[in-house]
């Protein structure tokens, strides 16, 4: 019986952790995180990604930078376990594995363009729109938690929903993309800086 | 006439078998094949991966797991995380849980399935056994297929041939407690070139 009122306890507590949002907080999160988002020139920041596969005894770790110059200039950068870097500059998407160059064209592709598109929203957080995706607020400790999931069906079938957490300036601290079977990226942001003058060297491959 | 002894010598030698091209010297058989390398359940295999197909090269990560007796999780995911297929071994069942539609094509799922299931294969009968230099070669079939493995004495090469000729080399170096840190796969029939490298901790 002692042992019931504990897992009681426990979920309670538990779900307590995450709360949905009420309307009014939904708009007040979204036009701060919209605020910021326009306010923001250039983003640099370290990074843990993490790989979570079911099967796995533990979740495969990789570390990089991430640097971010409006509009659209993006570069992701692994530095260990493995040396990988992609860049988005000039509707090309620029590899440097490992020393071993190449570029795809994503003027021409489809998915690209709107894989970049992607990941420059989700760095700032500006997914907000309710014709691409169903949305979803949630308060989460002292930070803010927003479901994005797409509606396109093909979308769908790679990413079934982008959950992103929010400071409480507005700024993610945090990206999960889960899979429709349940594995999922998460990728967790420190040393974040906004609006300091990046070299445009940064952005060579 | 001098032609005809070239071209004679040349048939000779085109149809001599394997072995006997390769000088492999005939010993007996004192053991089976035992290929340790992705055998442990407790161990998460992760490898950076490099994929040389045609003229084009694309690179990720190759994700092995034991999961039970016979049966494995083969993933391989962009670094980015995204997933581009997922294969279960179980037995002699081979199932397709995801392929990125762009990958899915029967000619290319066979050839990955047949050079996984060497990867992973831990037990195979020693059909022949031969010697060269101080390496032992042993001779066994997977899947109506013939293969060498060489043991120096541990896996370091397994080559699949026809009667006559390669089709497909695994090389495994830099081993260090029945892990391969590089594993290299290279066909010659077609251009196929898949390097693994271990990440894992």
């Amino acid at each position: 019986m002692r042992k019931l009122v504990y897992i009681l306890f426990f979920t309670v507590f538990a779900t307590q952790a995450q709360t949905p949002m009420n309307s009014t907080e939904a708009m007040t999160l979204k036009s701060k995180v919209k605020a910021l988002a326009t306010t923001t020139k250039t983003i640099s920041s370290d990074f843990v990604q993490y790989k979570h596969l079911d099967f796995l005894d533990n979740d495969i770790e990789t570390s990089g930078k991430l640097a971010f110059k409006a509009p659209d200039l993006v570069k992701w950068e692994y530095v260990a376990p493995f040396k990988y870097s992609v860049l988005f500059k000039d509707e090309t998407l620029f590899i440097n594995d490992e020393g071993n160059k190449s570029n795809v064209d994503i003027g021409s592709n489809k998915m690209f363009k709107q894989l970049n598109k992607l990941i420059i929203s989700s760095v700032k957080g500006d997914m907000f729109d309710e014709v691409e995706f169903t949305i979803e607020y949630f308060h989460k400790d002292q930070n803010s938690l927003v479901y994005f999931s797409p509606r396109d069906k093909k979308f769908a079938k790679y990413i079934q929903a982008f959950h992103i957490t929010f400071n409480s300036k507005g700024d993610v601290i945090e990206v999960k993309m889960l899979e429709p079977s349940q594995d999922y990226t998460k990728i967790v942001f420190s040393n974040k800086v906004l609006n300091q003058t990046l070299d445009n060297a940064i952005f060579t491959n | 006439m001098r032609y005809l002894l070239i071209s004679i010598c040349f048939i000779f030698f085109g149809c001599a078998s394997f072995p006997k091209k390769n000088n492999f010297v005939v010993t007996p058989v004192t053991s089976n094949i035992n290929n340790p390398y992705f055998a442990n359940p407790d161990q998460d295999y992760i490898y950076k991966a490099n994929i040389e197909v045609y003229d084009n090269a694309f690179g990720g990560i190759f994700i092995v797991k034991k999961i039970g007796d016979q049966h494995h999780r083969i993933v391989f995911t962009t670094e980015m995380g995204n997933k581009l297929f997922d294969f279960t071994f179980n037995k002699d069942d081979f199932t397709v849980n995801y392929i990125l539609d762009d990958l899915n094509k029967k000619i290319l799922i066979n050839v990955l399935k047949k050079d996984f299931k060497v990867l992973i294969t831990e037990h195979l009968t020693a059909e022949k056994n031969y010697a060269i230099a101080d390496e032992i070669i042993k001779k066994t079939s997977l899947d109506n297929k013939t293969y060498y493995y060489f043991e120096s004495p541990e896996i370091t090469k397994i080559i699949r041939a026809n009667s006559h000729k390669e089709k497909v080399r695994f090389l495994f170096t830099d081993l260090n407690d029945n892990i391969a840190q590089q594993i290299e796969i290279i066909h010659s029939n077609i251009k196929l070139k898949i390097n693994l490298k271990s990440i894992t901790k």
